[in-house]
């Protein structure tokens, strides 16, 4: 219950930073990506600095985390086909409607109707992969590619 | 933008912030595909029991429509380049086709990936993640290059 609270209220502050920053807009994000203003790249670059800061102190002092008493740690992995091949349909995507998963659902809590078939597409994106995924769990050699296709839990958990 | 735009200085330690309040709360990576992700599972499941991440969206919903409320409308009208480019009935169509696919192609790549731009950009690479970077590095240098093409073509 504490979590889904703390889920919601980060929720609700990355929701009006996405706004405020202009990063709903496609505008916006065009104009990064063309390099014709560097504010995407500037706040994208704020935002990791801070971040990495912030996890690499709390990494040293490893306390239990606040709402789950678990132990503050994580795990990184090496660089697999599945990241770059991944990505790059991510990015033609990206590119083209300027809204990646976050301000898509901004873009909806503005009432952007133009969000809606973006949303479709995100939602039938992700359906698709689990059917990929429950193909490769159950028979890996006639999946597709079934290397690119991480198990379930992995993917969510560690970076 | 039809408000004034918060500074990239504030804007981006408090995306940061975000981050490390996932981590210090609840020890996990805040991703908004796992937010997705979480509420099609569930929805999938034919279920409501929606998990932190799938909160995580609903308050990102929330914050945007609080936004919009306060600052009296949306933040932009029409659609970039798209709504610049087609009009007319056919334009419209050819619009919500593009925006479609590029949401398959977001939805599909980032969950191969295991992350879009909160998951391994924002997140990833503040865990130091190689894979992460790697993937940020692809998906920056692959949008990059489609805008580049779409600004030439138009």
């Amino acid at each position: 219950m504490r979590t889904r609270v703390a889920g919601a209220v980060i929720g609700i502050v990355f929701g009006v930073v996405l706004s405020w920053s202009g990063m709903t807009s496609p505008e916006v994000i065009r104009e990064g990506l063309l390099f014709q203003s560097s504010y995407l790249f500037l706040f994208f670059g704020g935002a990791v600095t801070t971040a990495f800061v912030g996890l690499w102190l709390l990494r040293r002092r490893a306390p239990r985390a606040l709402l789950t008493g678990e132990r503050v740690g994580w795990e990184t992995i090496a660089p697999q086909r599945r990241h770059v091949a991944g990505s790059l349909l991510f990015g033609i995507g990206w590119g083209l409607s300027g809204a990646c998963p976050g301000p898509i659902a901004t873009q909806l809590g503005q009432g952007i109707v133009w969000g809606v078939p973006t949303t479709v597409g995100l939602v039938l994106g992700i359906v698709l992969f689990r059917r990929l995924q429950s193909r490769a769990q159950a028979d890996p050699k006639r999946a597709p590619v079934a290397s690119m296709i991480p198990a379930r839990v992995a993917a969510d958990s560690s970076a | 933008m039809l408000h004034s735009q918060l500074p990239w200085f504030i804007g981006g330690p408090l995306l940061g912030l975000c981050v490390v309040a996932m981590r210090w709360l609840m020890n996990e990576r805040l991703g908004v595909m796992g937010a997705w992700s979480n509420v099609v599972d569930t929805l999938g499941a034919r279920r409501l029991s929606f998990g932190p991440f799938g909160w995580l969206l609903f308050g990102l919903v929330v914050g945007a429509a609080g936004f919009a409320l306060v600052t009296g409308g949306p933040d932009f009208h029409g659609y970039g380049w798209l709504t610049d480019t087609f009009s007319g009935t056919g334009g419209t169509i050819l619009i919500v086709v593009i925006l479609f696919a590029a949401g398959l192609l977001t939805g599909l790549g980032t969950m191969i990936a295991g992350g879009c731009t909160s998951g391994n950009g924002l997140s990833g690479n503040a865990m130091a993640s190689p894979a992460s970077l790697v993937a940020t590095m692809t998906f920056f240098a692959t949008a990059i290059v489609v805008t580049l093409i779409t600004a030439a073509l138009i």
